[in-house]
């Protein structure tokens, strides 16, 4: 079976800052993969490589079989042009720590812009593709609300409406709860597991351990740009091997 | 005071200053249209990641913005014809010469409203596949344009308030009629007042209309 996503040795700087190294990592369709590390350790660059909105320097990138850059024979990444890059990315959706939503658009509007834009939907296909998706996170009835009346689990929910909309073989969550007051951080984990429950293929980076232990498939633990550990939850947080993890836990269990 | 207002005169040369507010609108209106379009596209150059595109564009930036707009009026109309062999007549240089110093500020507005747009927009709109050219129009600019509005007006005022140096070349606008009415028949006070209601009428409208543009607009804020 073609891996969802299959990274090989992917390396990249900013600046003098060499932030992921030599990483090489492979999700199966239909696995969740957590990320877990400290702040800096690099799980959101790495996330973020995978639809190459952050460039690496060198190393492969494969999503569903299929390279999502120019692989040159020394090991240097160069991103497709722009005509191909966005068709890739239309199969890959994205849910960001701080929402994104449009503010100058409805909820539905915001769900049916990359069906009618990217898709070439007409726009009554794409409204029933956009209702059915804000149904399914709970906001039947904030289809005409615009982002600055909805609550920040609401927006967050809107979003994820909005990347389900391209029918994505692959969810990115990119700390997608970390921006959420306490109470309303449930809900969309709730959304999230979910989708996790009907098969969606996940790469998620994220703080909530709970979500980790109970959603994921295998926990990766990132640290200085390397992955350091990996396993299913139970291993990682039951029985860490490396003392990197074992600090790490101990501050955030 | 003795003095008795005869604003008869400017009743009897309506026609006069028409010709002249006609002009005025429309040296102003060239010089808006063009300077959107080559703004937009000095703008678009400031923004390039590659310092070949976007120093250029800096450079003519602070050309015109730091040479008196009197200045830029003469060299198009003298030094250019010199330099190019272009001959144009007053209110074709006028006009020109406006657009380029409107063009430096134009640039400035796009790019400041287009950097002021959070970077997590385009990321959100990039990972949905869209292109930039459809990020741009669907995202960035929408919102852009809105932060937009107020400067932009501004420097619309300003436009109808520099375009009365074009009289001093002799191009027939609202400030040159109002002047030759005003030596022929010795009423600088009537004439010159009414002139600046006009200005200020012009002007004022302008503010309130973009008012309430914005107001419209900004529902969702």
């Amino acid at each position: 079976m073609t891996a969802m996503v299959k990274i090989e040795k992917l390396n990249k700087s900013f600046g003098d800052l060499h932030v992921l190294r030599d990483i090489d990592i492979e999700v199966a369709p239909g696995e969740v993969v957590v990320m877990i590390g400290v702040s800096g350790s690099g799980k959101t660059t790495l996330l973020r490589c995978i639809n190459v909105l952050e460039e690496p320097q060198s190393g492969r990138i494969f999503v569903d079989g299929e390279p999502m850059g120019i692989h040159r024979p020394d090991g240097e990444f160069r991103a497709f042009p722009d005509r191909v890059l966005n068709e890739r990315r239309a199969q890959i959706g994205m849910v960001f720590q701080r929402f994104n939503l449009f503010p100058h658009m409805t909820a539905i509007q915001n769900v049916m812009l990359a069906p009618t834009m990217v898709k070439n939907l007409p726009d009554a296909e794409a409204r029933g593709i956009g209702e059915k998706l804000l149904a399914k996170v709970g906001l039947r009835d904030k289809f005409d609300a615009y982002p600055n009346k909805l609550s920040g689990g609401q927006q967050q929910r809107v979003a994820i409406a909005r990347s389900l909309a391209i029918n994505p073989k692959l969810m990115l969550f990119d700390e997608a709860t970390s921006a959420l007051d306490p109470e309303l951080i449930g809900e969309v984990l709730d959304t999230m597991k979910q989708l996790a429950l009907e098969g969606m293929t996940m790469v998620v980076v994220t703080h909530e351990m709970g979500f980790a232990r109970e959603v994921g498939d295998r926990v990766l633990f990132l640290h200085e740009g390397r992955v350091l550990e990996e396993g299913k939850p139970e291993q990682i947080f039951d029985n860490p091997q490396h003392e990197r993890t074992q600090d790490f836990l101990r501050h955030v269990l | 005071m003795e003095y008795k207002f005869q604003f008869g005169v400017v009743r009897d040369n309506w026609q006069f200053l028409l010709e002249g507010i006609w002009i005025t609108i429309s040296v102003t209106g060239g010089a808006l249209v063009v300077g959107l379009f080559v703004g937009l596209f000095l703008g678009m150059m400031r923004l390039s990641k590659f310092k070949t595109i976007s120093q250029p564009a800096l450079w003519y930036i602070e050309l015109f913005r730091n040479t008196p707009a009197l200045v830029q009026l003469m060299w198009v109309y003298y030094a250019l014809p010199i330099l190019t062999g272009l001959e144009l007549n007053a209110v074709m240089s006028c006009t020109l010469a406006l657009a380029l110093n409107m063009s430096a500020y134009m640039a400035e507005i796009f790019r400041g409203g287009i950097q002021s747009i959070e970077k997590g927009q385009v990321e959100a709109a990039r990972s949905l596949g869209l292109s930039f050219a459809q990020t741009m129009r669907k995202v960035v600019l929408p919102q852009a344009v809105r932060r937009m509005i107020p400067p932009f007006v501004n420097e619309t005022v300003s436009l109808v308030k520099y375009s009365s140096l074009v009289s001093i070349l002799g191009v027939a606008d609202l400030t040159y009629q109002a002047n030759v009415l005003s030596t022929t028949t010795f009423r600088p006070l009537e004439v010159f007042s009414f002139i600046a209601l006009v200005y200020l009428v012009i002007c004022t409208s302008l503010s309130y209309s973009a008012q309430r543009i914005e107001k419209r607009l900004s529902v969702s804020d």
